[in-house]
């Protein structure tokens, strides 16, 4: 006899493929809309692959940053109880909860002149609205809260206790996190930070009120679909996708090598 | 050796309250107590892992209440070993070599030497602990511990997470390592039989507080409290104020005694005991190894513990009529008013 076919199962089987069909097929159907001629042209564009390369550089910068600004707090949460925790939390995953072009115009009344940081920008020369800074204080508002969370559950797997018995033999408390805590929990932070950066790099909404100009690949694609149609955007489009998967199937594998390694917890 | 001098800690509700120990050199030193008493909070103060409201820690005359826990020189092991995943046997035990001043005195490479001699572990050194047993792990964890000549090592519960054979195991290489390097041990347990094993002074730990300690043998002799008594596992405890039980058991004023149920003898025909009952047998309970049985007389019931061999020697069932009593020496009066 086969297994017993459950209803849940099924149930599950059905959903679980229109999830899958959802995911991919908008994206393989790109493809019938256009032809290999059109995407080698594309590909010879300056234009997309200067935009191409400028969202990928603004999503890298951004994840660094997100790292060095996120890893402290994100410990800290990860092993401290405290009175205002919960607030603190929430405030932290606050931008996940705000639409994208808002979250822009919050972050353009804090970059205009009239405020005081952006007051304090101009003064020493430093534009913020309209280049690669713009770009990239929208992409770190909308995906900081990603690496903060995924850093703080990678922490929170690494036992307190573990980290006790390294004090205990003489390692003070930044080597114990160096060579225990953030070793072990180096794969879960590289996953949040592929996270990080997949919603960096997809970031639209908060962008293009700050910097539309210089053009990353999301605001040069949809020009070219308001100016030109569907034509012109979709080679674009195709490019993007493809370097995108690409990027992300390279570091997912990163992250998951030598995973059976040690996973005893 | 190690003073404790009134230490107070406060973790959330739970308290710690006027924790007075001291740990000769040299000695093993045993903090009995059921779960969640406290006793692994007062070991992380030791090791300087919780923060103490009040009080002093004194090692070798020297104050470390204020030191951070990678300059006092104690060694903490869990009872879930905590050996660093991503590294090697080898480097898990040398691991705290890393950081001592001295890394090269060659003192260290003999204490390699000798811990893996002693706790066997030759074959396992290039092994990641992945691939160990849970008492290959404590092994490792206990050399570890004890590389760097720790003043102290502290042992949280260090076999309750064992298979009972591999347990004794490990608790006679305990006993052995403690007699071979001499290194002062303060252990965390819920278990007397440990204890007993293993100790040569005893606290007992109840709701934050030492309620009594001293040595192994005053403890199991003289508990002062009936929890204490109960705890050691005395099974029989009975308050006594009936003027001919009170005459018969030699006592001025009411009071609680107390009978190990292995004290108590049990038997078809007449017995010769200082004190000596006729009843019959109640409750009996299976614990595998041994039978625990109830006998009962007109006034109460006294546990006993009978062998297999021996309980079906004497055919017991219940309801048999059968002779019981127990020494003098076996009598234990437990100073706690009611």
């Amino acid at each position: 006899m086969g297994k017993r076919l459950e209803l849940l199962y099924i149930i599950a089987a059905v959903t679980g493929f229109i999830i899958l069909f959802f995911n991919i097929f908008p994206i393989l159907n790109t493809f019938y809309w256009t032809d290999i001629d059109t995407i080698k042209r594309t590909i010879a564009d300056k234009e997309v692959l200067v935009s191409i390369w400028l969202s990928v550089k603004c999503a890298s910068i951004t994840t660094i940053i997100a790292f060095f600004l996120g890893i402290p707090l994100a410990y800290y949460l990860a092993r401290h109880e405290f009175k205002l925790k919960n607030l603190v939390e929430s405030l932290v995953d606050i931008p996940m909860a705000i639409p994208h072009t808002v979250a822009g115009i919050c972050l353009l009344t804090v970059l205009s002149p009239r405020s005081p940081i952006g007051h304090f920008l101009e003064a020493n020369n430093i534009e913020a609205l309209g280049t690669e800074i713009g770009i990239v204080i929208a992409m770190l508002f909308v995906s900081m809260p990603l690496l903060v969370d995924s850093a703080k559950d990678a922490f929170k797997w690494v036992p307190v206790r573990m980290e006790n018995v390294s004090r205990s033999l003489g390692a003070n408390q930044f080597r114990t996190f160096a060579g225990i805590t953030f070793i072990l929990s180096w794969r879960g932070i590289l996953s949040g930070m592929i996270v990080t950066w997949a919603r960096a790099i997809s970031e639209f909404g908060a962008v293009i009120i700050l910097s539309y100009h210089p053009m990353i690949a999301p605001t040069l694609i949809y020009e070219r679909f308001t100016t030109y149609g569907m034509k012109y955007a979709i080679p674009a489009n195709i490019i993007l996708i493809f370097i995108s998967i690409i990027i992300f199937i390279v570091l997912r594998l990163v992250s998951l090598g030598g995973r059976e390694k040690y996973d005893t917890y | 050796m190690i003073h404790i001098k009134n230490l107070n800690i406060q973790l959330g509700k739970f308290q710690i309250k006027r924790i007075e120990l001291k740990v000769k050199k040299g000695e093993f030193l045993i903090l009995l107590g059921p779960t969640s008493a406290g006793k692994s909070v007062i070991i992380e103060a030791i090791a300087g892992l919780v923060p103490i409201k009040s009080g002093k820690i004194m090692v070798n005359n020297r104050d470390i209440t204020e030191l951070k826990p990678e300059h006092r020189n104690i060694s903490i092991c869990y009872q879930d070993y905590n050996l660093f995943p991503h590294m090697n046997v080898r480097n898990n035990i040398c691991y705290g070599l890393r950081f001592k001043k001295d890394k090269n005195n060659p003192q260290y490479q003999n204490n390699f030497k000798a811990l893996v001699d002693l706790l066997k572990l030759e074959d396992i050194l290039n092994r990641l602990p992945l691939n160990l047993s849970g008492g290959e792990q404590q092994r490792v964890s206990l050399a570890r511990g004890l590389i760097g000549s720790p003043d102290v090592l502290l042992l949280d519960e260090p076999l309750s997470a064992l298979d009972p054979n591999i347990k004794s195991s490990i608790q006679e290489e305990l006993k052995n390592i403690h007699q071979t390097l001499h290194t002062t041990i303060i252990m965390v347990t819920h278990d007397f039989i440990e204890a007993n094993y293993l100790a040569e002074r005893v606290a007992i730990i109840h709701e934050g507080e030492i309620i009594q300690q001293g040595y192994l043998e005053d403890i199991f002799q003289k508990p002062k409290s009936v929890f204490a008594a109960r705890f050691i596992g005395v099974k029989n405890i009975f308050w006594i104020e009936n003027p001919q039980e009170l005459s018969l058991f030699g006592l001025q004023k009411p009071a609680y005694i107390g009978i190990r149920p292995e004290n108590i003898y049990v038997s078809q025909h007449p017995i010769h005991a200082d004190y000596y009952f006729q009843g019959e047998i109640g409750d009996i309970q299976n614990n595998q190894i041994y039978m625990e049985v109830k006998c009962c007389n007109s006034r109460r019931g006294y546990r006993a513990y009978l062998t297999i061999n021996r309980f079906l020697e004497l055919g017991i069932k219940k309801g048999l009529p059968v002779h019981f009593g127990f020494n003098k020496e076996n009598l234990i009066c437990i100073k706690e008013n009611k």
